[in-house]
């Protein structure tokens, strides 16, 4: 594609540089002076730990594994998300578990590990679309840290409960025995 | 005055030399440092920033980010003083006090108040008395000193970037030197001497009798020069961080880089005072006849500030110029328009104005 290149001719008076100095000037000036009677609070600098910004919906921070309104998690291990990583960060080791209350014998599938590699991560969020049963959210959370790179590993404990607080609920630590049939109940 | 002197064992003339000398200059250093904060705030506002406000005292005392200054300095004295392997340590070592010093020194012979008379003797409010036979004279022969230090800095730290930044100094260094001097000379002309005192007496108290308003050209000239002389945006070429990395000083840290960076400032002060005694009066006050020492001191001041603010107001204006703009601005713009200001001048003197 041509661009065509315009050449600006300037006038006596631009080319003093006085005046478009000037000129400038006063319009650095017209900001400092508006700047100087806005408080800080209302400039628009986030002034970061102080204020934080407004995540939009949909924004891909730190994951979520989902779980029942029981607290049992709602991942099945099927292991699409871990296919689906183009970082490669998910690994994901399944168990079998019996409800024993409904049916009779192991015929149910989930998670026993399930960690995510948090500096590998690009937060693409294509774990999210992989997985058939939504248990898997990239959330709001973007502050995520750590003083060593161990910690950066999260596990399954670590992302049922990264969300615990902000939404309220309890952390769980151990994955409880379902009381109803899984696939009866709504999401 | 004088109890206090001979309690020191001194004559109260070395007594009061001492004591201008140490207000003075402690005076410019103070500001140099309050105008770093200056200019990262201001900048930061002409820029819809905040600048630094974070750094606070105990945790608590903010003071709109002047605690910054504190916390700098102190990181500044704590931090590692590398010298690169194959830099000449001698002249490593010394070039920051050859920058800072001339940068200082400047500031001398100019009268920053109205004398007084007290018990007899006159006191003049400048370091140096008037009629010391170097006048305005002194401040540019140093003021042309301030560039050595820095092409000693980018000599000696024996580095490809900073030998570049050096010699972009000294070039510009030659070429804004000439014109500047011309647009001074023509104020010693109209003025009839050299003298700082001078030049304000003859500008008197009216605004329309300083030399603003007959030599605006002049001062356009002088001022434009300043800022080549200083070397800030938009001539700072010694540092030019987007093409030369950091320039001269490239190579420097910790207390050594922060006395560069003091030198810059203490420089702009002396610089601002210059244009104030030569263009707009000096210590005078307008319209007031005989204005109070305290009262002049505060116009001196005021008018000193206000060029100081103007050097950094322009700095976040304007963007860089590129080096053969600066040589074509210097040596075929500057010296002509200083020249013919020269001219000008000297034919309406013989035509008895
Ligand atoms: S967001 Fe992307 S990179 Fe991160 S775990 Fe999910 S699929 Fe992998
Ligand atoms: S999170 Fe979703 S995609 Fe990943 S293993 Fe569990 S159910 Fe499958």
């Amino acid at each position: 594609m041509g661009v065509i290149v315009k050449k600006v001719e300037l006038g006596w008076l631009d080319r003093t540089y006085v005046w478009p100095v000037m000129k400038g000037m006063a319009i650095t000036f017209g900001h400092f002076i508006r700047n100087l009677f806005t408080t800080t609070a209302k400039r628009y600098t986030i002034q970061y730990p102080d204020m934080k910004k407004e995540i939009p919906a949909g924004y891909r921070g730190l994951h979520e594994l989902k779980r029942f309104e029981d607290g049992a998690i709602k991942c099945v291990a099927c292991y699409m998300c871990q296919e689906a990583c183009p970082a490669r960060c998910i690994s994901i080791e399944a168990e079998e578990f019996s409800d024993l209350n409904i049916t009779q014998g192991f015929e149910e599938k989930r998670p026993a590990k399930f960690s995510i590699d948090m500096l590998r991560c690009i937060y693409c969020g294509m774990c999210e679309e992989a997985c058939p049963k939504d248990a898997i959210w990239l959330r709001n959370d973007y502050e995520v840290a750590a003083y060593d790179r161990l910690s950066m590993k999260y596990g399954k404990w670590d992302l049922m409960n990264t969300y615990a607080e902000a939404d309220g609920k309890d952390r769980i630590t151990e994955d409880t025995t379902p009381t109803v049939p899984r696939r009866t109940i709504v999401m | 005055m004088d109890m206090l002197a001979s309690l020191l064992h001194m004559t109260p003339a070395i007594f009061w030399m001492v004591v201008k000398v140490v207000i003075v200059f402690s005076a410019i250093m103070l500001l140099a440092s309050v105008w770093t904060w200056v200019e990262r705030r201001g900048s930061a506002m002409i820029q819809d920033r905040i600048g630094p406000n974070r750094a606070a005292i105990f945790g608590k005392i903010r003071i709109i980010g002047l605690a910054q200054l504190l916390a700098d300095g102190i990181k500044f004295f704590f931090k590692e003083d590398l010298v690169p392997e194959e830099a000449n340590k001698g002249l490593f070592w010394l070039a920051p006090f050859l920058a800072f010093v001339p940068a200082l020194i400047g500031f001398a012979v100019i009268p920053f108040g109205k004398s007084f008379v007290s018990g007899g003797v006159t006191y003049y409010l400048s370091v140096l008395d008037p009629g010391n036979g170097m006048g305005l004279l002194y401040p540019l022969a140093i003021g042309g000193m301030a560039v050595y230090g820095v092409l000693l800095a980018a000599w000696s730290s024996n580095n490809k970037w900073s030998i570049l930044g050096g010699m972009r100094a000294a070039a510009a260094m030659v070429s804004y030197e000439i014109g500047m001097s011309l647009a001074v000379v023509t104020i010693f002309m109209t003025t009839g001497g050299y003298d700082p005192a001078e030049v304000i007496r003859a500008q008197g108290h009216l605004p329309w009798a300083w030399n603003i308003v007959h030599q605006p050209l002049g001062f356009i000239v002088f001022f434009t020069c300043m800022f080549a002389e200083t070397n800030r945006l938009p001539f700072d070429f010694a540092e030019g961080e987007s093409e030369i990395v950091a320039g001269f000083n490239t190579e420097y840290g910790s207390m050594k880089f922060s006395l560069l960076a003091l030198a810059e400032y203490s420089h702009l002060m002396t610089a601002s005072a210059l244009v104030a005694t030569l263009y707009f009066g000096g210590w005078q006050v307008p319209f007031v006849q005989n204005p109070t020492v305290m009262l002049s001191v505060a116009s001196f001041l005021l008018k000193m500030l206000f060029f100081a603010w103007v050097f950094v107001w322009i700095r976040w204006t304007l963007p860089r110029f590129r080096y053969d703009q600066l040589m074509h601005l210097g040596w075929k713009v500057m010296l002509p328009l200083s020249m013919a200001n020269l001219v000008f001048h000297a034919w309406r003197m013989s035509q008895g104005h």
